[in-house]
């Protein structure tokens, strides 16, 4: 039948997926190995490159889903890629604003303790006269 | 400490009177001068916000004021909470919000904190458009601020026409909070959410402007829409969220 045929996954494209799949295995690896990438996230690839390497061997796993959605499994393909660098993303907008609300509360802990050294410094220069100081009455 | 402010003997409220300052070299030191004149009692910390201009040397020429420098710019909300930290942990009653450029009028500071000490609301809002005040603002900004405001209002049913100004001050209980939580950018109108979200009130009182003696303002026609949208945004997700204020360590 013509409609099934098209299910299947072309020999071309299984070679292609292994070789790409390998190249990202190698290529996160070698960023880890120099400290260019941090290990939790290097998981996040490494499971990616196994996935790929995964369909590469046994197309069945695209096949299955390609029939069920009755789409071409290139599309299925496009369609699983998409979905997990959308949520590679999102996640990274998560973690950067984590990030720059952390960095936000360190510049302002960073200032007050600045501040605070400079008083403390000060009234150690002259402590013979007795400084209004600020601290005293929450003490 | 006992203080004759009025008729006998009553506690003497600790006032902290909070500048954000980025690129006010020009004005911060006019602004300073005024303050000590007319709000004598009052402390007041200046927060240089990563200026690259000369504000900080300025203002550590002055005496009687302290100087708060941020490392870079964190924006007036970062800015205006690391005051709020500081005059929390250092035991301030009362925090009074007060722009470097000028606008804010040092002679109305008294005026601010006097509602605040009579306990009108946990934050009384220098307004522009009660009464008394000449202010006008451009046409798209008017435009602007009045959907914010209603936004607003229909939010928390707050009555507040002027939810941008940023002459403000707070007793202890709004400051506890605003240590805690402050909105990064363009806080102002969000702040009165989060306010309300804590079980604290907000009223205002007119205030007489004036036009900014030097800078420029942070609201230009092309961030305006972006301004709507994030602030929109923010004060929808708030009311989902919970905030409390707290004499904790925030």
């Amino acid at each position: 039948m013509e409609g099934t045929q098209q299910f299947g996954f072309q020999t071309a494209h299984r070679i292609g997926l292994l070789v790409l799949s390998i190249l990202l295995l190698a290529l996160v690896l070698e960023l880890v190995r120099r400290g260019r990438l941090k290990e939790r996230y290097a998981l996040l690839w490494l499971a990616a490159a196994g996935a790929s390497f995964l369909i590469g061997i046994f197309p069945v796993l695209i096949e299955k889903l390609a029939t069920v959605f009755q789409v071409q499994y290139l599309t299925v393909f496009y369609g699983v890629s998409f979905l997990f660098l959308i949520g590679i993303v999102l996640g990274f907008s998560v973690i950067i604003s984590r990030l720059s609300e952390r960095n936000r509360e360190l510049a302002q802990e960073l200032a007050l303790l600045a501040h605070r050294v400079k008083h403390l410094e000060k009234r150690d220069d002259r402590d013979s006269q007795s400084i209004d100081s600020d601290s005293s009455r929450s003490e | 400490m006992v203080h004759n402010r009025e008729k006998g003997p009553r506690v003497r409220y600790r006032v902290l009177i909070i500048i954000p300052a980025y690129n006010e070299a020009e004005t911060v030191a006019g602004v300073i001068n005024h303050l000590h004149q007319e709000a004598p009692d009052c402390d007041i910390v200046v927060i240089d916000d990563g200026s690259q201009d000369d504000t900080a040397k300025v203002v550590a020429s002055l005496d009687g004021v302290e100087l708060i420098v941020l490392p870079y710019n964190l924006g007036i909300g970062g800015a205006m909470q690391t005051g709020f930290k500081y005059a929390f942990r250092n035991g301030y009653d009362i925090a009074v919000q007060c722009d470097a450029d000028g606008q804010h009028p040092p002679e109305q500071v008294q005026l601010l904190v006097q509602h605040v000490e009579k306990g009108t609301a946990d934050l009384i809002i220098g307004s522009r458009y009660v009464a008394a005040s000449s202010y006008t603002p451009s046409m798209p900004r008017r435009v602007g601020k009045s959907i914010l405001s209603r936004l607003i209002d229909a939010l928390i049913g707050s009555g507040i026409t002027d939810t941008t100004s940023g002459f403000r001050a707070v007793n202890r209980k709004a400051l506890s909070l605003f240590a805690r939580h402050y909105p990064e950018d363009y806080p102002e109108p969000e702040t009165l959410v989060i306010l309300h979200k804590a079980g604290l009130k907000a009223a205002e009182v007119p205030v007489e402007m004036r036009p900014r003696l030097g800078g420029a303002t942070s609201i230009n026609p092309k961030n305006a829409a972006y301004y709507m949208v994030k602030v929109g945004l923010a004060i929808f997700v708030d009311a989902f969220r919970k905030f409390t204020h707290t004499a904790e360590e925030p």
